[in-house]
């Protein structure tokens, strides 16, 4: 906030070392936007048709935080839908406001194997809130170049996700429960094949829940000037902690900490950034459905590494792209699935 | 801050979630008459000391959630007793029949309120736990076999089974059996 005031030079500048790999996607956005739009709305109808229509709900596996996974899977044969909705409010000077959704089915291949596949569809709006007050919207649509005086909104399909999560070991029946993860993302002129270890420790019959995932993604992009390269963009490396505790019928509440990095290398070098969020999480899970929801804050832990653009780091949090001071995630799920012996 | 995906996240909350309830498969009264054919019950609650409920933890490594035991004399010889366990959102409500020898006559389970993992109820599942007895440490995917799918159900009732032979055992081993 007591960041000397630039002169338009530097904030032209700015812009052209932040939006990195802009160009790429400034033909005819808003006709791909309509496009897209509309294919992740006929989607996100045809999840929940389906899910409506398939007899006999049962209970399945469920999140308890918002950005934590657990080893919990859905047993074989089941099916559920999830919603999810991240919102990410607040950089260090003017407005950002910034929605991503993703609408997932999910399915049990066997009891240690659990497919998804979902669809990501973001909305956003920014005006005077980078480094220098230049409007930067955030990533994913870091790779549009606004004015830096524009109001800018924006609404974009993103791409569409697979996962597979394999539980090598599950906590109910192992002293510790571990879980491979594997989600490639594809989108327009992006993949991102990103891979977790999950690691699960129960404790006082299973109502005190401890959660841990390191989390290594490297991003491709197509950036100018040579857009016929899938080069690398950055590579997220995040560490997540979350303790939940059942008090009472249906109801658990407790708290998420992670850290997320990134990195301009495949091999932690050249890091980027490197930003800490800590904040409550409540779930509730009933006999159909569950509903988790997770408000975090930035710490004020940022320091500036090799690779932190200047101005990006602010009161001691980083305001980069891919990082604001609050964030807001909810999950609605609803299973479906065969029917339960009797 | 228009967007056409702004309301998603209210559509979590008014989506609809059919209410939790719980499946009765058996009262109270239809399990004492199921595991013991004629008899007739006593009923004798009782509450755990403090010293009776570390010496159960310490004997089944299973902790004492709660220190009221509900227990019934059978006439014909024999305890009778209700108890529940954790289930993955509600508790699972069973009853267990011991004969006057503190061996596992019966198991049954007598509410189930989750829609998933009911598996529990079945026979052949549930007959494993038969003739088991205070020591016999009982461990899921090893002295009993888990359902694959049901594994938190599995687990807490063989955790609940191994509590009650070792409450048998240090607290009403030395009481009289028989009304």
């Amino acid at each position: 906030m007591n960041e000397p005031i630039p002169d338009s030079r530097q904030i032209d500048q700015f812009a052209l070392e932040t939006n990195r790999g802009r160009r790429a996607h400034e033909s005819c956005p808003q006709q791909t936007n309509g496009l897209l739009s509309r294919h992740a709305a006929a989607l996100l109808v045809t999840l929940f048709v389906m899910a409506l229509a398939a007899p006999s709900p049962v209970r399945a596996d469920e999140p308890l935080f918002g950005f934590t996974y657990t080893t919990d899977l859905l047993p074989k044969g089941k099916f559920e839908v999830e919603q999810w909705s991240t919102t990410r409010l607040t950089k260090a000077t003017g407005s950002f406001w910034q929605q991503e959704n993703r609408t997932e089915l999910e399915y049990g291949v066997n009891d240690r194997l659990q497919f998804s596949l979902y669809t990501n569809y973001d909305s956003t709006a920014a005006y005077h809130n980078g480094p220098f007050g230049a409007t930067t919207p955030g990533e994913p649509f870091s790779y549009d170049v606004p004015d830096p005086d524009d109001h800018y909104r924006r609404s974009r399909f993103i791409g569409i996700s697979g996962e597979a999560i394999y539980r090598l070991l599950s906590p109910y029946t192992h002293p510790v429960g571990v879980a491979l993860y594997f989600e490639p993302t594809i989108g327009p002129g992006f993949f991102e094949p990103e891979a977790r270890l999950i690691l699960q420790k129960d404790f006082r019959d299973d109502r005190l829940v401890l959660g841990f995932n390191f989390t290594y993604a490297p991003e491709y992009r197509r950036l100018p000037p040579d857009t016929s390269c899938m080069c690398l963009a950055e590579t997220d490396v995040n560490a997540d902690f979350g303790l939940s505790y059942r008090f009472r019928r249906n109801w658990s509440a407790g708290f998420e900490f992670f850290n997320e990095r990134e990195l301009n290398s495949l091999n932690f070098t050249n890091e980027i950034n490197s930003a800490y969020y800590v904040g409550p999480v409540i779930h509730y899970g009933g006999k159909h459905f569950f509903v988790t929801a997770t408000f975090v804050g930035q710490l004020p832990w940022a320091t500036t590494h090799s690779d932190t653009q200047p101005g990006a780091i602010v009161g001691g949090r980083d305001y980069d792209n891919d990082f604001e001071k609050y964030r807001v995630r909810v999950k609605f799920g609803w299973y479906f699935g065969g029917k339960e012996k009797k | 801050m228009k967007s056409r995906f702004f309301l998603l996240p209210l559509a979590s909350f008014v989506l609809p979630g059919g209410p939790a309830y719980a499946t009765v498969y058996l009262s109270v009264e239809q399990a004492q008459a199921l595991m013991f054919p004629g008899a007739t019950f006593q009923p004798d609650t009782r509450t755990l000391t403090n010293e009776q409920a570390k010496a159960i933890e310490h004997a089944s490594g299973v902790n004492v959630r709660s220190r009221q035991l509900k227990l019934w004399r059978v006439s014909t010889g024999g305890w009778f007793i209700v108890d529940e366990v954790v289930g993955k959102h509600e508790f699972i409500l069973f009853a267990l029949g011991l004969d006057d020898s503190g061996a596992l006559k019966a198991i049954e389970i007598l509410e189930y309120r989750e829609a998933y993992g009911g598996q529990i109820r079945e026979p052949d599942w549930r007959k494993q736990f038969i003739g088991k007895q205070a020591g016999s440490k009982l461990q899921l995917d090893k002295t009993i076999r888990n359902i694959s799918g049901a594994t938190l159900s599995c687990k807490h009732i063989t955790d609940g089974v191994n509590r009650l032979l070792a409450t048998y055992e240090i607290v009403l081993k030395q009481s009289a059996s028989r009304p």
